[in-house]
């Protein structure tokens, strides 16, 4: 009894039963309706999930015969693995849509009807195996669907439905002509049959009926270019409606196509083309659209169009088994995303991604946009992550790489309009938009959010990345966010205690190198979050992100496969993200950082898909012992890992990012989270010892280290306001590392690891110092600063005390890094490199001593404000931070002998590797001569530098500050801002192009109708050829 | 017989004839009113069609009666799926067309005219 | 022009891919095994001389049915799309535009003695030749969609000669969806008692070719009939705005 009640044939009897029975409902009362409408709606989604957990459980699909005849006679369907899985959560979906859509549909008893029927009407669409059955089951749903698109009643929005029903109808008319044309081929309509006699489908009727079919299913899925009828359809439907269409039709369509792909196998690629169009174009326009719901459009057309390329290209190279976690990974992640966000943008009745609605004062719509956002970027948790991952991993396995540089760029294009529409929500603004949305309105946009969550969960563990403690930072997270709402310094405390727990157990289970990057990053990450307690006020949302950063670090360290790294990598990337954008004038930033951490991610992705390409393994002891053919590969993982370390070149997020974020998160930035980006250079130049290419490429990358050191120095030279200055610090001293990396020598990576600790803790300190002196003064430029050694005198002894540390003055622990580095390079003869970091060196005495003596020295500005030293709090951790400075000055074996220890065994095994151990090198290495040669060479190009000011006419009464402002102005007209014009241009090229691809929607639906005919003729000729035009034998 | 054409290859081509007249209407007519004609006459032609491509040479309606027995059937009768598809096809045909001539009347109030080019608001 | 030349364009390929479809059309000679197999079958286990409608209520009986809910949805379409607007709606214009609308075309002139008396005459044998045509489904041409469409042509006509009258819409609705409601029943009934969802051989066969025979062919041919008819004269009322 009960298995009849849940039999999936109640699906129809529900909906139609349901829907004949609606209006007499209506007659009995407004209660009868509804209760009818919930009964029959929720009904449907009850069988279709308790079916598929039959199925799930007995493995075998459930049949569905009609008519008491055995197919082929009459018409059967199917519910298996597949149909419910995309019947059950469309159904999920449908009735929290329902529940948004509330306010429409509840008066409305035709409109109930035609929501009941158009649900049932996508269940058949998945379930019937009857050709001619499917295409009454489309067009169940395209009436249904006109129906509500006519529940707004604006002209635009009936004039977009009539350009829908357009093309909409020219496509089913293909699908019946194409339908009755195969039945005269084969005698059959059954879909089991006709795949099972495929190869007889032959001569110029069959083919063309198969490419019939074939092209109203494509063009249903709304294919570039001819799609604008369903773009305006996505822009004037009530947002209910339109992620009906966008999620719950096109599951459908695409679900047929499914199960039709065995008739199309001589047009995967085809398939595969027009997916990738659609993917790259869709998202391209979408850079330009500025309306929410349109902007919503072109995401869900050009998610179709992924899924239709990662479907054929998958067929194709008969990676079948990945079918289920890609294309079900992307299909669950449109279908939940997509929804979610539509339901926002209705709830919030924004129809501008300009529009003045802020979400600044509300973190938790704010969160949730967050959410589906990061979703439809393909970000991790969620499956669109664990889906775009397999699906790159099989696409370079197979050396399909134009289509992964094809998926990467969409995906990079439609995470730059879709942020964008975040970053703006973000902006603060002075009007407080009313009262927030209620509860009930939110409560279906909680729930796909919820699912979503769930979903990444269950693609997690299909990918075999299930275990818990990769999942623990965004636990810990969870956890804490519960605790939002307690004052800001007791959350503080509780995240420092959580983070020390779980990134303490994460990190002990890291080995090798990672162990010593886990534990100095864990300890730096400690203090400087310490230091955050010197802010009395709530910070919502602040701390659980934190430690989730904070957690991340050591799950990356301890990772064990590139799967591992990678997700922990991107959780980073995204928690960092999300914590710049808490900085006041961060807006803008954030994208810029966003986007260049996708631009590094997605060169990382390949670089991995690449090595387990070549090792079929996603083990990351593959980086070891890969052979020579690695060099591909590592030129990928080094240009990622250098994007993420502010490389010359590509440095330009980095200084925004720095400066915009909080004081404090600043110091967290670029004392601790820039290190996980050399840790990734350290393990990818791995690959880099096999092959003497490899070596050149390192080469390479030395250079690039040490441009980017000078470039690093002389921007901070041009600055005047010093958080900035100490931004471009950073980078600077990130490219002496990456030099030492580069050097592939044992004593090169000692180098760098002693330079990662020293740099961690010198910027440190010099960050929160500084976050001390904004807090007092109330400014960030040198012009209102000035003679605070007095007022702040132990900031000012730890500020050059860090300082002398960095320069690599001799006694502390810079210096050794330093001049190890300079003598290495000078040992592998890489004698230009050298003398270039004689250069770096000068020039970064240079902004180093403005720093001290701009904030310290001199005298007070008229305008300061009396200036007092910072709590304890603040001045704490710099202490703590100044004595391990301290410690590993005095004691260089605490740290040096573990490296060493770390990195022999990995390179006793490699070929180039001529192993030296650091105490032979010690033994012989005298530091003072070539120490003196440098100082001197910084003195005369210092001296030389104040000749060339003084030589300038009226500047004979300099003081420091104005030979400072005499090389800025200098540097200012002598280093135009290349790579920012640059990254500039390349903006502007890609708007520019999208504004001029989208003239091509033109609003007029017989247009419209016109490309859908001519898409078919190109589907068409491409397919056959011209032969297909002519009337052959 | 001594006509060149068999009968269901006539129906063929005037179906599709009149499909190609009405996508020609559809297609070039600015008028609401004439677009949904043309989709009305490409349906026409192509149901004209469907019951073509079932057609047995000297075949019959494919109903038991006097003039076809049961165990003549097999023999005489046409293929009766296309001509049970058709009548699926033309209820489905005539609810489109039901459906566009109410969008029709939607647009024309709100605009004042039939011409498509007047509803062109929602683009790029 | 340009416009003109590109649909030419565009019609003239699909005309050489119709050309082509028609090149290597070859007439069938011989009933293929399937369709061979529904026109033994269907007579023997379906007890129906018309095959068409033995494939429509039964084979295909699940087509049928989706394609009533088809135009039923229609039906409420049409109603949710030619509603008269409230009061205060945004679209002020859009109410002013039907009401004139309907003040244009319905001059109210009485229609002439003819064509009351003419319809006084015709809408009998109208409906009885829809009713006919009906209940006649399963014996010789006709059917529930073809005798409802019919019957739907009387409703028609009856509205074009007395453009005072009114349709009982809210009757034939109900009538619509108990019509609908009993399909779904019967369909039921056929899974439960005889092979499966929309079987009719829950009836007895009968005699072939008598009109009582068939199953519960002509019993769902009759429901069909009457809900098409319905469905098809309140769409038809709908339009009168």
């Amino acid at each position: 009894m009960v298995a009849s009640l849940f039999h999936p044939l109640n699906i129809f009897l529900l909906g139609l039963g349901g829907g004949f029975v609606i209006p007499l409902l209506y007659r009995l009362g407004k209660a009868w309706l509804h209760a009818g409408f919930w009964l029959a709606l929720a009904g449907i989604v009850a069988v279709s999930g308790v079916s598929l957990f039959d199925v799930y459980r007995s493995g075998t699909p459930i049949e569905v015969l009609t008519a008491g005849f055995a197919p082929p006679l009459s018409i059967n369907l199917r519910f298996g693995l597949w149909e419910g899985f995309f019947a059950v959560p469309v159904g999920l979906v449908a009735m929290l849509g329902a529940l948004h859509l509330w306010d429409r549909l509840k008066g409305n008893y035709g409109a109930l009807l035609l929501y009941l029927i158009l649900v049932m009407g996508i269940d058949g669409m998945v379930m019937t195996r009857d050709l001619f059955n499917l295409f009454v089951f489309l067009e169940i749903v395209s009436i249904a669907t006109y129906g509500l698109l006519a529940l707004d009643r604006t002209p635009a929005a009936i004039a977009a439905a009539f350009k829908f029903i357009m093309a909409t109808v020219i496509a089913s008319t293909f699908l019946l002509l194409g339908t009755v044309l195969l039945y005269y081929v084969t005698g059959t309509l059954n879909i089991d049959t006709l795949i099972a006699e495929r190869q007889q489908i032959t001569g110029p009727i069959g083919a063309t009926a198969l490419l019939m079919v074939l092209g109203c299913l494509i063009i249903e899925l709304k294919p570039f270019p001819a799609n604008g009828w369903g773009l305006d359809v996505y822009e004037t439907a009530p947002s209910g409606v339109a992620s009906l269409v966008s999620v719950g039709v096109s599951a459908g369509v695409f679900f047929a196509l499914v199960k039709l792909l065995p008739l199309f196998e001589a047009q995967l690629g085809l398939i595969a083309i027009c997916g990738g169009i659609t993917f790259l174009f869709s998202n391209l326009i979408g850079c330009t659209q500025t309306k929410v719901q349109r902007l919503l459009g072109y995401s869900s057309i050009s998610q179709m169009g992924l899924m239709l390329l990662a479907l054929a290209l998958l067929t194709e190279i008969g990676a079948s088994a990945s079918i289920p976690l890609v294309v079900g990974g992307l299909f669950i992640n449109h279908l939940l995303a997509k929804a979610g966000l539509f339901w926002l943008a209705g709830v919030l009745r924004q129809d501008d991604v300009e529009a003045h609605a802020s979400l600044g004062g509300r973190p938790l719509l704010l969160g949730l946009l967050a959410l589906f956002m990061v979703a439809i970027a393909g970000l991790p948790p969620f499956p669109g992550f664990w889906a775009k991952w397999e699906l790159v991993m099989q696409l370079t396995g197979m050396g399909r790489l134009p289509w992964v540089a094809l998926i990467l760029a969409g995906s990079l294009l439609e995470a730059a309009y879709m942020f964008n529409w975040f970053v703006r929500a973000l902006r603060p603004s002075d009007e407080r938009a009313g009262e927030g949305p209620d509860l009930i309105a939110l409560l279906p946009v909680y729930g796909v959010a919820l699912l979503l969550v769930g979903a990444g969960y269950l693609a997690a563990r299909m990918s075999g990345a299930g275990q818990a403690w990769l999942f623990a930072p965004l636990l810990v997270g969870l956890a804490l966010y519960t605790l939002d709402r307690l004052p800001g310094r007791v959350e503080g405390v509780l995240t420092l205690v959580a983070v020390a727990l779980a990134g303490g157990w994460l990190a002990w289970s890291a080995e090798g190198i990672a162990w010593l990057f886990a534990a100095l990053l864990l300890a730096g990450s400690l203090v400087i979050a310490a230091a955050g307690l010197y802010r009395r006020d709530r910070r919502p949302g602040y701390y659980p992100m934190l430690a989730i950063l904070l957690i991340s670090i050591p799950a990356l360290l301890r990772s064990s496969t590139s799967l591992e790294f990678f997700f922990s990598w991107e959780i980073i990337t995204l928690a960092s993200c999300f914590l710049i954008a808490k900085g006041r004038g961060a807006g803008p930033h954030v994208l810029t950082f966003l986007l260049f951490s996708l631009v590094s991610a997605f060169f990382l992705l390949a670089g991995f898909a690449g090595i387990a390409a070549l090792s079929g393994t996603t083990s990351l002891s593959a980086l070891v012992t890969s052979g020579p053919d690695a060099t591909v590969a590592f030129v990928l993982l080094a240009v990622g890992f250098l994007i993420k370390a502010g490389a010359i070149g590509v440095h330009v997020w980095l200084p925004g990012a720095y400066a915009e974020a909080d004081d404090d998160f600043t110091a967290m930035l670029s004392a601790v989270v820039s290190k996980v980006a050399m840790f990734g250079l350290l393990i990818g130049t791995y690959l880099a010892t096999r092959s003497e290419v490899s070596i050149e490429m390192a080469h390479g990358m030395a250079w690039v280290g040490m441009l980017t050191t000078i470039a690093g120095a002389l921007l901070a030279l041009r600055q005047s306001d010093f958080k900035l200055l100490l931004a471009f610090s950073s980078m600077s001293q990130l490219g002496y590392i990456v030099t030492a990396i580069a050097l592939m020598s044992h004593l090169g990576w000692v180098t760098a690891l002693y330079l990662v600790a020293n740099h961690m803790m010198v910027k440190g300190i010099l960050f929160l110092a500084v976050a001390g002196i904004i807090w007092r003064t109330g400014t960030r430029d040198f012009a209102g600063t000035g003679g605070l050694a007095r007022a702040m005198p132990v900031s000012f002894v730890l500020v050059a005390f860090a300082i002398l540390s960095m320069s690599g003055l001799p006694p502390l622990m810079g210096f050794g890094g330093k001049w190890l580095l300079l003598s290495a390079m000078a040992e592998k003869g890489w004698t230009w490199l050298a003398l270039a970091g004689l250069v770096a060196t000068f020039l970064g005495f240079l902004y180093m001593i403005r720093l001290v003596a701009g904030l310290f020295l001199g005298v007070p500005p008229a305008g300061q404000a009396r200036a007092r030293e910072v709590p304890p709090t603040l001045i704490a951790p710099q202490l703590l931070l100044a004595a391990g400075i301290l410690v590993l000055s005095l004691y260089p074996k605490l740290l040096m002998d573990p490296v060493s220890a770390a990195i022999d065994p990995q390179f006793a095994a490699t070929l180039v590797w001529e192993g030296k151990s650091l105490y032979t090198i010690y033994g012989y290495w005298n530091p003072t001569p070539v120490m003196i040669a440098a100082v001197a060479a910084a003195a005369v190009l210092g001296i030389a530098a104040w000749l060339v000011y003084r030589g300038g006419a009226g500047r004979r009464t300099g003081s420091l500050s104005r030979f400072y402002g005499y090389y800025r102005s200098v540097l200012e007209r002598s280093l135009p801002p290349v790579a920012t014009g640059f990254w500039n241009g390349v903006t502007g090229a890609t708007l520019a192009a999208a504004a001029t691809v989208r003239l091509l929607y033109t609003g007029n639906g017989q247009t419209y109708a016109l490309y859908v005919l001519v898409y078919f003729l190109a589907l068409y000729a491409a397919s056959l050829g011209p032969a297909g035009f002519w009337v052959g034998s | 017989m001594t006509t060149g054409l068999p009968v269901s290859t006539i129906l063929l081509i005037t179906g599709f004839c009149l499909a190609l007249i009405g996508l020609w209407g559809m297609l070039t007519h600015r008028n609401i009113m004439r677009i949904i004609i043309g989709f009305a006459l490409i349906d026409t032609g192509l149901h004209i069609v469907m019951v073509a491509t079932g057609y047995i040479t000297g075949g019959t309606a494919p109903i038991i009666d006097r003039a076809l027995t049961t165990a003549a059937a097999t023999e005489r009768a046409i293929d009766p799926i296309p001509s049970a598809l058709v009548v699926t096809a033309i209820v489905i045909g005539f609810s489109v067309t039901a459906v566009m001539l109410g969008f029709a009347i939607r647009l024309y109030a709100a605009r004042k005219t039939l011409s498509i080019d007047a509803f062109t608001e929602s683009k790029w | 022009m340009t416009r003109h030349v590109i649909v030419a364009l565009v019609v003239a390929l699909f005309g050489l891919v119709f050309v082509r479809l028609v090149g290597g059309y070859a007439e069938l000679s011989a009933l293929r095994p399937l369709a061979a197999q529904y026109v033994t079958q269907a007579p023997l286990e379906l007890g129906t001389p018309n095959i068409v409608t033995g494939i429509l209520i039964t084979f295909r009986g699940f087509d049928t049915l989706g394609e009533v809910a088809v135009l039923f949805m229609v039906a409420a379409s049409i109603g949710l799309l030619l509603k008269k607007d409230e009061p205060n709606a945004a679209s002020e214009a859009a109410a002013a535009g039907i009401g004139e609308h309907t003040a244009d075309d319905a001059p109210l002139r009485e229609p002439s003695e003819i064509v009351r008396t003419g319809t006084d005459v015709l809408l009998p044998l109208i409906f009885v030749f829809g009713a006919y045509v009906i209940v006649n489904g399963h014996l010789s041409a006709g059917g529930g969609f073809q005798g409802g469409a019919i019957v739907a042509s009387g409703a028609m006509l009856m509205l074009l000669a007395r453009p005072g009258s009114r349709l009982s819409v809210a009757l034939l609705s109900v009538i619509e969806s108990f019509a609908g409601v009993l399909y779904v029943s019967l369909g039921l009934v056929g899974l439960v008692f005889a092979a499966g969802f929309l079987d009719p051989r829950f009836l007895p066969k009968g005699e072939f070719g008598a009109f009582v025979s068939a199953g519960a062919i002509p019993l769902i041919s009759a429901l069909l009939g009457i809900k098409v008819g319905a469905e098809l004269s309140v769409i038809i009322d709908r339009f009168r705005g």
